[in-house]
């Protein structure tokens, strides 16, 4: 198993948080009207992971080279983390030429074939893809693990049930990883949900399900590195089920009155300062990867300024593989 | 008052979904199986003359379940069902809250389904209300695998005051672990594991060479996990007024206590039995304190780990765990008493 850093994930998930941060001032600094999703420089609809780093770092610190992600419609913490280049990201995010898909995906669509990272905005559709992705790394005999990320509500899409159904017949390398952030957009799961476990759902299936509470970057870290250990090793695919929490709304603009009192008791909740509290960081070392953060987020919102916005003619270009 | 006729049942909907179907072969105890268990307790306790059950409520649809009891095999005998009126966290908060209310209201028994954790939080607010215990975790000393028709029939027994609780229901021990100046205690009810990492991480304790120190309140050679290490060396029930305090090797440089090193073949986890190696170890007493011989590192009560610490640690056996319902014991008391014939 990967060895744990301490520093490693703390400045990871402050790295993701500080680019969230800047995404989420940039798109709604010149949206107007406010509700025109489709104005501004960032145009679109706009998912922020905030609060959910403990997944993606704890998942992702484990990943070589080669392994492959399909992540959902809230994507950002799962690319950053896997290693997609943030210049790039950022084009695409703004629409520009520069951008992994040269502007036309936008942020839910962000791929990138050298690092086998790829979203949707269709929710569940990753879970099949990443069992491609996993077959394929079976038959070329690679250790290479496929990581299916979807929230809680993609669980009950039959996509997710013939992916699980597939994998463990063909004992694939794949690590389902459902990220529970208590709402599939505005719907608890009592409110959708016969099963409200997955990781009881795993079982149906003979796989190891696994729920790890708390949102706590080095409690994922463990279980997904037996998850992933298991996977490299032909043992198998696996679910880990992540309690996390999503401290904005389920996209930019919503007001999340179906929220209530618990939107009062989000600050608590937020697991970044609460993991430098655990390891013990001073102010000033806070400060500092803040601003490393920060600098290279600069840097990232620059080359997508300075990129080309795509043309008339390029609408034509890149439109089939 | 007492009331004499209702019964507690905690089924924790959390329990078997930890980091050990992955690094073991825990079991999986999905939210139906523990409604199809409640629904066989339920049995068990209305034919015995219980007439209430307080469940705790849960997100999983166990306790609500429990309401269309009508249809069910011996539904027609099923106690009253209550469902504890709290709003849930989904966190060991509502175990907490579900246990104070039982004993608010006097309850002759609780049936708790779940693991050592699950008991753990029971037992701290139990007082003297005796407790079945029910395993549904996964890697569980205090509670067994119980067949919840018959345990239900037991805890009836017990709840409706026929059957000796001296005799069926006595008194467990805990261990109490405590660091002054981080000001810090918790309570065990099987074992304390000092442990040499600085890690918390996914809770449960699954790598045996992270152990340093283990201290036990009691050591069945017939049980699972890190309690069954002291089994081997010595057996210890659950009610003598001893326990056990083990160093492992080669970590040890104390040497006050006296048997050689010894190795160890113990099942500490499903499917996992592993070599361990052990220094030295004594018994302990009642109300015996003793100071942990590490210096820093994590403590594990009861098989999960739940702080780290950097300064002194004592940790002390006590004479006042949950009373303990033997089903076994009680079963067999019903029997010689005729508690369950009719006389022709």
């Amino acid at each position: 198993m990967t060895e744990l850093n301490q520093l490693d994930l703390y400045s990871m998930m402050v790295r993701i948080r500080q680019f969230e941060a800047r995404v989420l001032n940039e798109y709604h600094a010149d949206k107007s009207p406010a509700w025109d999703i489709g104005a501004g420089l960032i145009p679109g609809e706009m998912h922020l992971s905030a609060g959910q780093e403990p997944a993606a770092v704890g998942v992702c610190a484990h990943l070589k080279k080669g392994d492959a992600i399909t992540a959902p419609h809230r994507p950002h913490h799962f690319a950053l983390a896997h290693g997609v280049d943030m210049n790039a990201m950022m084009a695409e995010i703004y629409g520009r030429t520069t951008g992994l898909c040269k502007g036309k995906g936008g942020h839910m669509h962000l791929f990138d074939p050298e690092n086998h990272f790829s979203c949707s905005g269709i929710i569940a559709q990753g879970y099949p893809v990443a069992c491609g992705h996993a077959l394929a790394f079976k038959r070329k005999g690679t250790d290479n693990v496929a990581v299916a990320v979807a929230g809680e509500g993609a669980a009950n899409q039959g996509a997710f049930h013939e992916s699980l159904n597939l994998a463990a017949l063909w004992n694939l390398p794949v690590v389902f990883v459902i990220e529970d952030n208590d709402w599939a957009i505005s719907v608890p799961r009592s409110a959708s949900t016969a099963n409200t476990s997955n990781a009881d759902r795993a079982a149906g299936y003979g796989m190891p399900g696994v729920r790890v509470e708390n949102n706590d970057v080095e409690a994922v870290f463990e279980a997904a590195g037996a998850a992933v250990d298991r996977a490299r090793a032909g043992e198998g695919p696996s679910l880990l089920e992540i309690h996390t929490v999503r401290l904005w709304g389920h996209f930019e603009g919503d007001a999340q009155a179906y929220r209530g009192a618990e939107l009062e008791t989000l600050d608590e909740r937020d697991p970044i300062p609460a993991y430098a509290a655990a390891i013990g960081l001073s102010d000033d070392q806070v400060a500092d990867i803040q601003a490393e953060a920060d600098a290279e987020v600069d840097a990232a919102v620059q080359f997508a300024l300075d990129s080309p916005v795509p043309t008339a003619d390029d609408a034509l270009l890149h439109v089939f593989a | 008052m007492k009331d004499s006729r209702a019964v507690g049942v905690v089924a924790n909907p959390a329990s078997a979904r930890d980091i050990r179907r992955l690094v073991a072969d825990g079991s999986a105890v999905t939210a139906h199986q523990k409604l199809n268990l409640l629904r066989r307790l339920m049995a068990g306790l209305g034919r015995t003359g219980v007439d209430e059950v307080i469940v705790m409520g849960d997100r999983s649809g166990i306790a609500t379940g429990l309401l269309d009891g009508a249809g069910r095999p011996s539904g027609a005998a099923w106690p009253r069902i209550e469902i504890v009126e709290e709003e849930l966290t989904g966190t060991a908060a509502d175990t907490i809250n579900a246990t104070r209310r039982m004993v608010a209201r006097a309850v002759g028994a609780i049936v708790v389904l779940g693991g050592d954790g699950t008991h753990r939080l029971v037992a701290t607010e139990c007082g003297d209300t005796p407790i079945v215990a029910i395993s549904t975790g996964t890697n569980n000393a205090f509670p067994t695998p119980l067949e919840p028709t018959v345990a239900g029939m037991a805890a009836g027994l017990v709840a409706t005051g026929r059957l000796d609780l001296d005799r069926v229901a006595k008194r467990t021990k805990t261990l109490e672990v405590s660091c002054p100046a981080q000001q810090r205690t918790e309570r065990a009810l099987v074992d304390v594991a000092i442990l040499n990492t600085d890690r918390v991480g996914s809770g449960a304790v699954w790598e045996p060479g992270t152990v340093e120190e283990l201290f036990l309140c009691f050591a069945q050679p017939d049980g699972i996990g890190l309690s069954a290490i002291g089994g081997h060396l010595q057996p210890v029930d659950r009610y003598e007024p001893i326990g056990l305090a083990i160093r492992m090797a080669p970590n040890s440089a104390a040497t006050d206590l006296t048997e050689p090193t010894q190795v160890v073949a113990a099942p500490i986890g499903p499917g996992l039995i592993a070599d361990i190696e052990v220094a030295l170890w004594s018994k302990l007493a009642v109300d015996q304190s003793i100071t942990a011989s590490t210096a820093s590192g994590t403590v594990a009560v009861d098989g999960e780990r739940m702080f780290r610490f950097e300064s002194e640690l004592t940790v002390t056996l006590r004479a006042d765990g949950p009373r303990l319902v033997d089903v076994a014991e009680a079963m067999d008391l019903a029997a010689r008493t005729g508690l369950l014939t009719e006389p022709d």
